[in-house]
């Protein structure tokens, strides 16, 4: 039985970042990178059925990119996780969702899981799409922004919640093995202490290229996405009139505007 | 001359052989509780870990010998009772040697060598001490009954915060009932003693031999005097002197078969655990060994030997109790009972010959014996504890190493947790980029070195608060102006400083620490400077007492660090400042935790004060006995409960209770986060007082616009 | 411009708004529009979609009522096939997430996602989307794609209105065998709580307050106020508040707010999402840069707690 939790490290930008010479990301010297904050859940929730199972359950985490990806992958491990997949080949750079969506089905056809989690959609970049794009190669059942899963280990079906808009849940039972894309605040994360994750050191990451994988350079890269990047740029910001002055200063300046509301 | 040189004491006088007998198999019988109970103790002690508290024995038994002389220790903040235990201490070794003496001579230098000494003037002078002695044993038992019974003191109270009324631990009346009979059973010997002394004279009132030394014992002469004035005759005498002969005697067996296993044998676990006392206890946190997988403590077994016999050092005399800004507020803490919680539960534990399963042997959890959660998150590791004990219980070092296991286990506050992921995303608690370090030295009309690019005389590590906190950056501000104005040579390590590490070792997060620790060290040894300086005490701790263990040994040399109140008052003496104008403030001083009672810098930041022309009013709790803001050990992190009080506003309040203050002095950057919120949630202390970093007050009267002289000759000179 | 698909979206016999901002967008795009639904009563929303510049409007019948992800994909999958259109416009909804990606690598069409900007920059199409937490913005082309799809965040365009008589036409869904059953939707239970679609003066505290304990001081300052007290995300996972006082796309629409005063609130897309309707928005964040300032009309920089406490005082005095 096993679990297979895709993840990605993401970047957030750092304080007066800029954009790089080539006017297509951000400077790589602005990036600091940190697991997804979705897969902290998705993992979570493998880490959980897995603790919850009599027998045995493996949880292998995948995740796409250059060492740096190691760390995340590391603390991945610190947090339970059996085994670490790091895919790459220079020629993945510049790669787009759907190409990321199908080197995990080449994983996932490598591993055979029962029952494959990712993260809703990553911080970064947001497509939300890799999971789905992932079930959609694979041809497996599926469903998208789960916040609520009852699954026994290598079940034939699971039932679980689909978090819609509006504070309204749909609840849907599904074939397994399945790919689910998982949303924040199913569970409650848990803790990966430093000496968790350098312990983790000792845990094996495997490195996947794109040769173990069966996959042609042909098919990804930039060339093979879906979409191409043009531009990016800072947007102009609307701003907002700034209330300045000591705190007793700016209460009363909202006080006054509350009363012009309640007011009119 | 002649009669007095043959006088002595027979022993056992008119006894019978078998009833000698009697006595000597009940001696022996004693003898083998008391070893039986030390065995299943010591055997207690070594199923905990190794401790490397082994090297200069000699030293330290001279140590824990010159404590236990002075009762340094005991006396501290609780005179009398210092002064009572010291009358029973000293007595109580007049009268254990005393018998010791006998027993040379009667069962070792006698029978085998014929030798005797017990006689004579020896005999004599022996009587008189012995009998003042008992003087000294029951006066002091009688202070400690009337301390215990009357003067209700709560450090002596034993109601638990962690538990609450119905949980299978809260009851401490056995405790209570174990004091009681502790006392009674000295003083009765004391008393019986006394009483068999004169029944003994009053029978051989008709020995000259005996009759005529009895001043030599004059408590036991007044009492025989009074007793025969109560019609008591020789023979009456006898019979009495039979049967209290064997009521002392078997109590004073019965006491020293029962020392392993009541509290009696504090004489040996308090004296054992100042031997092992460790001067940086709490200063200098444990190392994780490289090779041992799991930190922190899980299992009573975990526990040191060390540990151990602090748990059993214990007297339950209250005053870490007493101490602790954490149980002062009400929170579920005292560090007594911690230390008595964990003692039950080793006592239940480890006293079989074979040790239950590892999963018995856990410490923590909601069980008798074990240690809450609530209660390891509530400790501020300000070492009032520790530092208070007349013991040398180390109780902080203890409460980290639980907490390295919660760590683990993640169970903390989630807002702990998402801190200490800033942190070791970020490298600092702020979540500020780390090119945001420096920021504000952009407010300063000088240039800052970058001390990794070049030489500087003095390294200036500034820490979270002091770089990232809006109000403290003033300061830290001020702080460079100062140094800049002495034309001192100093640079910054910018975005190469990582967060200290103090609190986050204190809170447990142990590998984060060694992550923050070794990186900083890193940069350090890059960079070339003479001495570090900070104003945050937490660094100051850290980089002192703890960086040269994580350091290559060959560079320990580079951690001398000083606290800007003492590079300020030497900058002063020597003229490098000039004050220009006195502040003639009444003011009251804080010493910080890591600043005085960590690392004993309680002097400079006073003799700075008196130099700048300001009265100093301490508050009643200062210099060792100060009272934590409550951000120690990683609490500045974790909110405190709302309805609770504070510790700083409890400080608050006891400084708002001295006369007339001006200005509530801080020479910490969480200190003065800490007490300027508490000064405005403080009922009645807001417009009293304000709360200023030493550093403001310093840069006001060096900054100050040129004095004219009479100004300052009208400032009051200050001692 | 070539031909343009629009798929309409429905829950619950309701048609979803997004679907008439779709068609807004794709007005805005300037090809025929064809508007296509799916469901087993497809037709109910056939008035609702007849709006001007919509050419045609497809109602494909399949055996349910409501969203299922395979047939919606196979669905859009044949319309694709049998239109060929230049361009696919779904809404960046839940229900585009559980099926868009899947579908665009299938049949290699051009894709992206959550796009809030569409033009023609000479022959290409070009979308723009936001990225590292709307800092910044990115152009994406698709070259060499003849069919480009696009999930549109909702709340951009403003909804197509107007009425017209587009040609209907009925067709069926492809015949699919699901793996999947969505069953009964779940109303978040907010018991008698208050219904905050319906209120106008909201104040929301988000991440800022820190730990539940702080929530009450917040809700001591709207009982003060006479607003109601809402929050973030993060706030409702944690159970600090109910999920029925939740601000946001996965939330509650605050739609008839007239004023919001938002405290430690950052302004992640998905709240904004539930504020869209806000007369007035009143930040109180730490950090100058938050995006919720640039979508504020008034902002403070300073300590929710600190700036909540001052504003209860002169509330009360």
């Amino acid at each position: 039985m096993k679990i297979l939790v895709a993840v990605k490290q993401v970047a957030a930008l750092d304080e007066d970042f800029e954009i790089r010479a080539d006017g297509l990301d951000v400077d790589e010297d602005f990036l600091l990178f940190d697991l997804n904050e979705w897969d902290d859940y998705s993992l979570e929730e493998a880490m959980k059925i897995k603790e919850a199972s009599s027998g045995d359950v493996e949880v292998v985490v995948v995740s796409i990119g250059p060492e740096r990806v190691d760390e995340s992958l590391r603390k991945c491990l610190a947090k339970g996780a059996d085994r670490a997949l790091r895919v790459w080949d220079d020629a993945i750079e510049g790669s787009d969702s759907s190409v990321m969506a199908r080197l995990l089905a080449a994983v996932v056809r490598k591993e055979a899981p029962d029952m494959v989690f990712a993260g809703v959609q990553s911080s970064d970049h947001a497509f939300a799409a890799t999971g789905i794009g992932l079930a959609g190669e694979l041809g497996w059942p599926h469903a998208a922004v789960v916040n609520a899963l009852d699954y026994a280990p290598g079940a034939r079906q699971a039932s679980l919640k689909r978090e819609l808009e509006g504070g309204v849940s749909q609840s849907v039972t599904l074939q397994c093995p399945a790919v689910l894309t998982i949303q924040l605040g199913i569970n409650t994360p848990r803790y990966a202490s430093l000496r968790g994750i350098k312990q983790a050191n000792a845990k094996p990451i495997d490195v996947l290229g794109l040769g173990d994988l069966g996959v042609a350079a042909s098919t990804v890269g930039v060339d093979a996405s879906l979409s191409r990047v043009r531009r990016m740029y800072i947007p102009p910001k609307g701003r907002a009139q700034m209330i300045e002055g000591s705190p007793d200063q700016q209460a009363a300046r909202l006080v006054e505007i509350i009363r012009e509301f309640k007011g009119a | 001359m002649d009669a007095t040189a043959q006088t002595t004491r027979i022993l056992f006088e008119q006894f019978s052989p078998w009833a000698i007998n009697l006595f000597y198999a009940f001696g022996y019988a004693a003898i083998a509780c008391f070893l039986y109970g030390s065995y299943v103790q010591v055997r207690k002690y070594r199923r905990g870990q190794p401790d490397a508290s082994w090297g200069q024995l000699a030293a330290r038994f001279g140590d824990m010998a010159r404590t236990m002389l002075t009762h340094r220790t005991l006396k501290r903040r609780d005179h009398a009772a210092g002064a009572a235990h010291a009358m029973i201490f000293f007595s109580f070794i007049a009268l254990f040697v005393g018998t010791a003496t006998i027993t040379l001579e009667v069962d070792i230098l006698k029978p085998l060598f014929g030798i005797t000494f017990w006689k004579g003037g020896f005999y004599l002078l022996f009587s008189l001490v012995l009998d003042l002695a008992g003087l000294g044993l029951i006066g002091g038992l009688l202070y400690m009954m009337y301390r215990r019974k009357w003067m209700a003191l709560p450090k002596l109270d034993y109601t638990r915060p962690d538990r609450q009324p119905g949980d299978p631990d809260y009851d401490r009346s056995a405790y209570r009932r174990e004091d009681w009979a502790f006392l009674w059973t000295l003083i009765l010997i004391g008393i019986t003693g006394y009483v068999l002394e004169a029944s003994r004279l009053v029978w051989l009132s008709g020995d000259a031999g005996v009759w005529d030394s009895r001043f030599w014992s004059p408590v036991g002469a007044l009492l025989a005097h009074s007793l025969m004035g109560l019609g008591l005759d020789a023979s009456g005498a006898g019979t009495l002197r039979g049967g209290l002969w064997w009521f002392h005697g078997l109590l004073a067996l019965s006491f020293i078969a029962l020392i392993p296993f009541t509290k009696v044998k504090h004489i040996f676990t308090a004296s054992a655990s100042l031997m092992f006392r460790d001067p940086l206890a709490g200063r200098r946190l444990p190392k994780v060994p490289e090779t041992q997988e799991a930190a922190g403590y899980q299992a009573i077994t975990d526990l040191t030997w060390k540990n151990l016999l602090h748990l059993d050092a214990c007297t339950k005399c209250g005053r870490c109790h007493e101490a602790c800004p954490a149980r002062t507020v009400g929170a579920p803490l005292s560090p007594r009972d911690v230390i008595l919680s964990l003692r039950e539960f080793a006592n239940h534990a480890l006293a079989a010959s074979s040790l239950p399963d590892k999963a018995e042997l856990s410490i923590h959890g909601k069980g008798p014996g074990q240690v809450f959660m609530e209660t390891l998150w509530s400790c501020r590791t300000c070492l009032a504890c520790v530092e208070i004990c007349p013991v040398a219980v180390e109780h902080v070092p203890i409460i980290v190493q639980m907490r390295r296991k919660l760590v683990e286990e993640g169970q903390m506050e989630p807002i702990l947790q998402k801190t200490l992921q800033t942190i070791h995303k970020t490298g600092n608690s702020f979540g500020e980029s780390k090119r945001k370090r420096g920021a504000w030295t952009k407010g300063l009309p000088f240039p800052v070195k970058d001390a990794r690019k070049e030489p500087v005389e003095t390294l200036w590590f500034v820490g979270d608060y002091a770089a990232f906190d809006p109000r403290n950056q003033k300061v830290t501000q001020a702080f460079a102006r100062l140094l800049h104005a002495a034309g001192e040579d100093f640079g910054l390590l910018l975005d190469g400083e990582l967060n200290a590490g103090n609190d986050v070792r204190r809170v447990g997060e142990e590998g984060l620490y060694e992550h923050l620790a070794s990186s900083n060290i890193a940069t350090l040894e890059g960079c070339e400077f003479k001495r570090i300086v900070t104003t945050d005490p937490h660094s100051f701790n850290t980089i002192r007492n703890e960086y040269p263990e994580f350091a290559d040994p060959a560079l320990r040399g580079l951690f001398q660090i000083e606290h800007y109140s003492t590079v300020l008052l030497k900058l002063i003496q020597n003229g490098r400042l000039t004050l220009k104008k006195h502040l003639s403030h009444r003011v009251t001083f804080h010493d910080p935790c890591h600043l005085g009672r960590f690392n004993k810098g309680y002097d400079a930041p006073r003799e700075l004060l008196a130099l700048i022309g300001c009265t100093l009013v301490e508050m009643p709790r200062n210099r060792d006995n100060s009272f934590c803001c409550g951000a120690g050990g990683g609490r500045i992190w974790i909110p405190d409960p709302v309805g609770m009080e504070k510790p700083a506003q409890n400080r608050m309040k006891e400084a708002a209770g001295l006369p007339d203050i001006d200005v509530f002095v801080v020479a910490c950057p969480k200190d003065l986060t800490m007490f300027e919120d508490a000064l405005k949630t403080t009922p009645g202390c807001e417009g009293r007082f304000v709360v200023r970093e030493l550093i403001e007050l310093i840069a006001e009267c060096v900054e100050a616009a040129d004095p004219a002289p009479a100004a300052l000759a009208a400032a009051p000179a200050m001692a | 411009m070539s031909k343009i698909l629009v798929i309409a979206e429905h829950r619950q016999g309701e048609l979803r708004p997004v679907s008439l901002e779709l068609i807004a967008a794709a007005q805005g795009l300037g090809g025929p529009i064809t508007v296509a639904v799916i469901g087993a009563n497809a037709q109910a929303f056939v008035p609702a979609l007849s709006l001007p510049g919509v050419d045609e409007i497809l109602t494909v019948a399949s055996p349910f009522a409501e969203f299922n992800p395979e047939v919606q994909e196979a669905a859009v999958a044949a319309l694709i096939t049998e239109l060929a259109p230049a361009v696919v416009l779904l809404g960046h909804t839940v229900d585009s997430l559980a099926y868009a990606a899947a579908l665009a690598g299938k049949l290699g069409l051009g894709f992206a996602s959550d796009v809030f900007k569409i033009e023609c920059q000479g022959s290409d199409l070009v979308a723009t989307r936001a990225a590292y937490s709307q800092k910044v913005n990115v152009e994406v082309d698709f070259p060499g794609k003849a069919t480009v799809l696009l999930t549109v965040r909702p709340a951009v365009f403003k909804p197509a209105e107007g009425s017209a008589s587009p040609a209907t036409r009925s067709i069926a869904a492809p015949a699919v065998t699901t793996t999947s059953a969505p069953g009964e939707y779940i109303e978040i239970a907010s018991g008698n709580d208050i219904d905050i679609t319906t209120v106008d003066f909201i104040l929301s505290v988000g991440r800022g307050v820190g730990e539940e304990a702080n929530i009450q001081q917040f809700r001591d300052l709207a009982e003060t106020a006479g607003a109601t007290l809402c929050c973030s995300r993060p706030i409702a996972d944690s159970g600090w508040l109910p999920k029925s006082r939740q601000v946001g796309q996965s939330g509650k629409v605050a739609s008839n707010c007239g004023l919001y005063l938002a405290m430690g609130i950052s302004g992640a897309i998905q709240h904004l999402a539930g504020m869209k309707h806000v007369g007035t928005i009143v930040a109180v964040n730490t950090d100058p840069e938050a995006s919720i300032f640039s979508v504020a009309k008034y902002g403070i920089v300073g300590d929710m707690f600190e700036i909540g406490e001052a504003l209860k005082e002169a509330l009360e005095g």
